[in-house]
């Protein structure tokens, strides 16, 4: 796997979550099949997205709101995922649990690009002249491709020794492991209602789709 | 003087990166002048003084919905071509933050964002190519994404400081309501899909008992019930793995 390729996807994926253009490659969803594209385990970086995206449905960027960054996060899991090779059957647990912990880096690290970006970005009559603003909105620009691509690579790495080390000490085989990562993500996916309405007010869709899923498991 | 049509597309293009400097002191303050930089200098050809002066009066605070930051753009531009009292922008401005902010978050971040998120969910789990359900939701989301920008920056322009009406005629509440009932039907089918089909590999029926326990549990509590479903998962990993050291 390419270190610079990882870098450069990294900081692309952490710069659309905020700065630019935020059309949703950073969502864990497309970033684990990008990242599993470039690292060469495409279906397993996108089956790890989806189920990290299920994980995600109900968290909302509301206003300045501090968040999880799931992006960067669910590609240094994958890419960490493809670089230990795991044969004990843990490997994507152990990768989904890795970025659901990593993500908290994640955003810590934009609530400090944020507050640096006070100093430089055009903030008051000192520093906003229409010949300096766009070099000034540029440099904050490229300061949150370069922390994304930072909190990747450092994820990448911690992530690494994480599945090399307890993939060996998984004893229960893939089943159990596939088995626990998707209830759990399930149970988190269906946490999203509440968003749409609730319960109360949107049970009768929710029982329409599940009936339609039912039948295409079945079918 | 007002702004052409290469004025506007470079402002709707730069209205992508309009959080490029977000931060806790002005928002994306330095990012709407930063946006607004190619009508003000068509504006104030005259001299750089005015175009200075007029740059930082808008990098005070201001946020807005990104993807509806263009309704902002668009009216300020026409204002600041007639070249309207400058308090007067500053009210439209304080005047329609709030709401550009509430309208998106509610259409796109709470609506749009998560209905084409559960389609791209959908086709993984009913076992897709692996590159459908990323390409589906990438694909469907950006067509909404864009469209909302570009009516954005169509009725800013087109409406000026009367665009307010334009928003409530709208009735984006509306739009939202229609999103979410689709987004529910969405996931009332993905999640049969996620314990049915396993992703392509078949869960015991055990988890899937677990699955639907946990599945009441979000029903029931919302985003409340993620931190003790993450929490288990995580302890009865460690509790696995730790099995698994001392045999």
């Amino acid at each position: 796997m390419n270190a610079l390729l990882a870098a450069l996807a990294g900081g692309f994926i952490g710069l659309d979550a905020t700065s630019f253009p935020q059309a949703m490659i950073s969502r864990p969803l497309v970033a684990g099949a990008l990242a599993g594209w470039i690292a060469g385990i495409p279906a397993e970086g996108a089956m790890l997205g989806a189920v990290l995206e299920a994980f995600h449905l109900a968290i909302l960027p509301i206003g300045a709101a501090k968040y999880p960054e799931s992006g960067t996060a669910t590609a240094a899991a994958v890419f960490a995922m493809a670089l230990s090779n795991p044969t004990h059957g843990a490997g994507m647990l152990l990768a989904a649990v890795f970025a659901l912990g990593w993500e908290r880096v994640g955003g810590r690290s934009v609530v400090l690009a944020r507050q640096f970006n006070e100093h430089i970005a055009p903030t008051g009559a000192r520093l906003a002249h229409a010949s300096t603003i766009t070099l000034r909105h540029s440099a904050a620009m490229l300061i949150d491709f370069l922390r994304g691509a930072i909190v990747t690579v450092a994820g990448t790495g911690l992530g690494y020794v994480w599945i090399r080390v307890l993939d060996s000490h998984w004893v229960f085989g893939p089943a159990t492991a596939h088995g626990l990562l998707l209830a759990s993500a399930a149970g988190c996916a269906a946490a999203a209602l509440r968003v749409f309405g609730g319960w109360q007010a949107r049970w009768k869709l929710f029982v329409a789709g599940a009936i339609a899923g039912l039948v295409a498991v079945i079918a | 003087m007002r702004s052409g049509a290469f004025v506007r597309t470079r402002m709707f293009l730069r209205s992508f990166a309009i959080q490029g400097s977000w931060n806790y002191r002005t928002l994306i303050g330095g990012g709407f002048a930063f946006a607004l930089l190619p009508a003000l200098r068509a504006i104030h050809r005259d001299g750089a003084e005015a175009r200075d002066a007029a740059v930082q009066r808008h990098v005070h605070i201001f946020n807005s919905h990104p993807y509806l930051v263009g309704v902002a753009l668009g009216a300020v531009a026409e204002l600041e071509a007639e070249r309207v009292d400058p308090e007067v922008i500053d009210r439209f401005k304080t005047a329609v933050r709030g709401a550009l902010g509430s309208l998106g978050d509610a259409l796109v971040w709470a609506g749009w964002r998560p209905a084409c998120a559960l389609l791209g969910l959908a086709f993984v789990f009913a076992g897709a190519p692996w590159w459908l359900g990323p390409v589906v939701f990438l694909v469907v989301y950006n067509v909404g994404h864009v469209a909302l920008r570009t009516w954005g920056f169509r009725i800013g322009f087109r409406h000026g400081r009367n665009v307010a009406d334009v928003l409530r005629r709208a009735n984006l509440a509306r739009v939202q309501t229609d999103v979410s009932r689709a987004a529910v039907v969405l996931l009332g089918m993905v999640i049969p899909l996620m314990l049915g089909n396993g992703g392509g590999a078949e869960l015991r029926p055990a988890w899937i008992a677990a699955g639907v326990v946990a599945v009441i549990l979000g029903l029931r509590s919302g985003n409340a019930a993620r931190t003790p479903i993450v929490t288990g998962m995580a302890v009865a990993l460690a509790a696995a793995i730790g099995y698994g050291w001392l045999t």
